[in-house]
């Protein structure tokens, strides 16, 4: 019994590290930057849902304004930071991509204040029984929200011309340029995209942890960058597994490993041991 | 020459001593988080020491010179804390220091400030280390051990129990209750089913939850801090768990009721402060705070207000040579927001316990957990 529920955990908590670490691989995979701001986005997302839902009382409407602010708001991230960068090597990016990130945290510490916001009324407190499992409301949304968001990027990718169009663009830019495809557009898209997921996990973190810290984002900046190189960089399949092996390998690790190995450390003790072995990544080719 | 006039001119300004005339201030040296992970308690923290000096200073400072808080951010770093102690001593000559740290950077002030001399209090830093560097050093706030044997004894004493769980952070903070805890739990007859840690920047427990519910105890013993032990707390009722939960310090703030919700009911913390004393010092105090700041009170403010409380009056007695002070310090004996505080020989304060209880969304008083003698901090 408890072995179900750990890993039940685990797929919860894995299925955040997915959906933000998916925006994630899709950057890296178009524009080859590691995007750390990525992390202060999916921290916007949390702050945006907590605030309209106060205001409004509506936790759908508060999850459909972040995501949409959020996705603009990594479009002005790409216009403003990246692509004044684009022709400077990769790390001056990253380094402006953590600059923009602690400059993220604090202004929502100055603007927020720094003790955190939670939902005027707890959201989605019930307990949802099937058969002897039971989990909270909020981590079954955080659940069935990951599966759909993800299926629908799926489809996304390999069932429209915006898919075939970001593939292209992937694979060889020059030669999707050559066939029409818009490429800039490709990208505003993709940041949009990716935003936007990063503040669907923002909203469903918000829910499950009722409370929305300015520092929210620190862990999954650095663990979601492990994620993805597990994943083998730009992988998006692979990086949902890797999100997803994670978080079981944590939930065992916080019980049977926690007195010597902080939670934390788990994600970078088996990056290190996959890079060993598989230096390319857990599910990239060769 | 036209170049060189406006170096010059730096160059004097920065041989300059000084700015303004010291006399007709006295300074206290403070340092807290205020950015950083650890920025709500240096927010509380600062706000407390502010208005201990405010109050002062209404009431006509230290001898008819105003006193003036010397406010640094240490970011919650060890690194940070050398540097602007050595600046408070040297550049801003302030007569006491006040931290509103966590124990990293205290412990990293605390033997610069010994070697020259400067008193230094630590109002809510609970390390073991931070007044072993020195006769300059005091601690207003309770030592992790000595607070975690205060939660052993609301356990078995108190409440009854025997079968507990203790899931804790793991930093200093957390083990330093533990040990506390550990210590007097056999001579309590007290049962330690499992022992779990978790990280500061932990907000998830489903795993450690599932293993909680597994372990089936009467008492969850959880030294965290609020924003973990909102979560924690609201997703272990979430899961049916309804052992009895006993928080710490860490827990005493409005928000941990906030974001825990109805789950937070029936929550038992050991603190510093008593919501419902009727002593004139916490009152005026909760009072002030709340009209001053429009915000509750929390264990950090309040502790923050008493160090700063402690460093005005030895002030006071003691004029500004930094021996007097200490020696005004040890011998004295101070009312506080956190009630009446003495020190020992090692610079450690000897005050009660208070047990709260979250009731209606508020703290209030479960218990008083005043056997001097149980609760004796070191002595060296």
């Amino acid at each position: 019994m408890l072995h179900v529920e750990l890993v039940l955990q685990g797929l919860i908590n894995g299925s955040m590290y997915a959906v933000i670490a998916v925006g994630l691989t899709l950057v890296y995979g178009l524009l080859r930057i590691l995007h750390v701001a990525h992390a202060g986005l999916f921290t916007l997302g949390a702050y945006i849902t907590v605030l309209i839902t106060n205001a409004t009382g509506s936790l759908p409407l508060a999850v459909l304004a972040a995501t949409l602010v959020v996705g603009v708001a990594g479009m002005l991230v790409y216009r403003l930071l990246y692509e004044p960068l684009l022709d400077r090597p990769p790390y001056v990016a990253l380094i402006a991509s953590i600059g923009l990130f602690i400059c993220m945290e604090e202004s929502y510490r100055i603007v927020f204040g720094p003790y955190g916001n939670s939902f005027d009324t707890m959201q989605l407190t019930q307990r949802i029984t099937i058969g002897p499992i039971g989990m909270a409301a909020a981590d079954a949304a955080m659940l069935v929200g990951a599966v759909v968001l993800l299926t629908g990027l799926g489809l996304l990718m390999k069932r429209t011309r915006f898919g075939i169009a970001w593939r292209a663009t992937v694979t060889d830019p020059a030669m999707a340029r050559s066939f029409g495809i818009d490429t800039i557009k490709v990208r505003y898209v993709n940041f949009f995209i990716a935003s936007a997921l990063a503040a669907a996990a923002g909203a469903l973190v918000a829910v499950l942890n009722n409370l929305v810290e300015p520092t929210m984002g620190s862990v999954p900046s650095y663990k979601s960058l492990a994620i993805i190189v597990l994943g083998g960089l730009g992988n998006v399949g692979g990086t949902l597994a890797a999100a997803l092996l994670l978080g079981v390998i944590e939930a065992y690790g916080t019980i049977y490993a926690g007195a010597f190995l902080d939670r934390d450390a788990i994600a970078f003790v088996f990056l290190i041991a996959v890079l060993m072995v598989r230096p390319q990544g857990l599910f990239a080719a060769r | 020459m036209r170049r060189i006039l406006p170096l010059l001119a730096l160059a004097v300004l920065w041989l300059m001593p000084g700015t303004a005339p010291a006399q007709d201030v006295v300074k206290i040296g403070f340092h807290a988080p205020l950015t950083g992970f650890a920025a709500a308690d240096g927010k509380s923290a600062r706000q407390g020491a502010e208005l201990a000096v405010a109050q002062a200073n209404a009431a006509g400072g230290i001898a008819g010179k105003k006193i003036e808080l010397v406010v640094y951010d240490d970011e919650g770093k060890p690194e940070n804390t050398i540097p602007l102690a050595n600046k408070l001593i040297g550049q801003d000559k302030v007569a006491v220091v006040v931290s509103g740290g966590y124990s990293g950077p205290t412990r990293a002030a605390a033997p610069v400030l010994q070697r020259a001399g400067i008193p230094y209090l630590s109002a809510y830093a609970i390390h073991p280390d931070i007044t072993r560097a020195g006769d300059f050093i005091f601690r207003t706030g309770m030592m992790g051990e000595v607070q975690g044997r205060a939660g052993a004894k609301l356990v078995a004493d108190l409440l009854k129990k025997k079968k507990v769980v203790i899931v804790a952070v793991n930093n200093d903070f957390g083990q330093a209750l533990t040990a506390g805890f550990k210590e007097v739990a056999p001579k309590f007859g007290i049962e330690i089913l499992k022992e779990h840690t978790f990280a500061m920047p932990d907000r998830q427990f489903g795993p450690l939850v599932a293993q909680v519910k597994a372990s089936d105890p009467e008492v969850i013993y959880a030294p965290g801090y609020f924003f973990n032990a909102g979560p924690l707390v609201a997703q272990l009722r979430a899961a049916g768990v309804e052992a009895t939960i006993i928080g710490q310090e860490g827990y005493d703030s409005q928000r941990f009721i906030e974001i825990a919700g109805k789950a937070s009911e029936g929550v038992i913390v050991t603190t510093s402060l008593d919501r419902d004393s009727t002593s004139p010092a916490t009152r005026a105090f909760i009072d002030e705070y709340e009209k001053a700041f429009k915000d509750r009170v929390d264990m950090v403010a309040a502790s923050g207000n008493a160090a700063a409380t402690v460093a005005i009056a030895a002030l006071k007695k003691a004029g500004t040579d930094p021996k007097a002070i200490r020696d005004a310090i040890r011998a004295g004996s101070f009312d506080t927001a956190i009630g009446t505080l003495s020190f020992n020989n090692l610079g450690e304060v000897k005050k009660a316990v208070q047990v709260q209880v979250v009731k209606d969304a508020n703290f209030h008083r479960f218990a008083i957990i005043d056997d001097l003698q149980f609760l004796a901090p070191p002595e060296k």
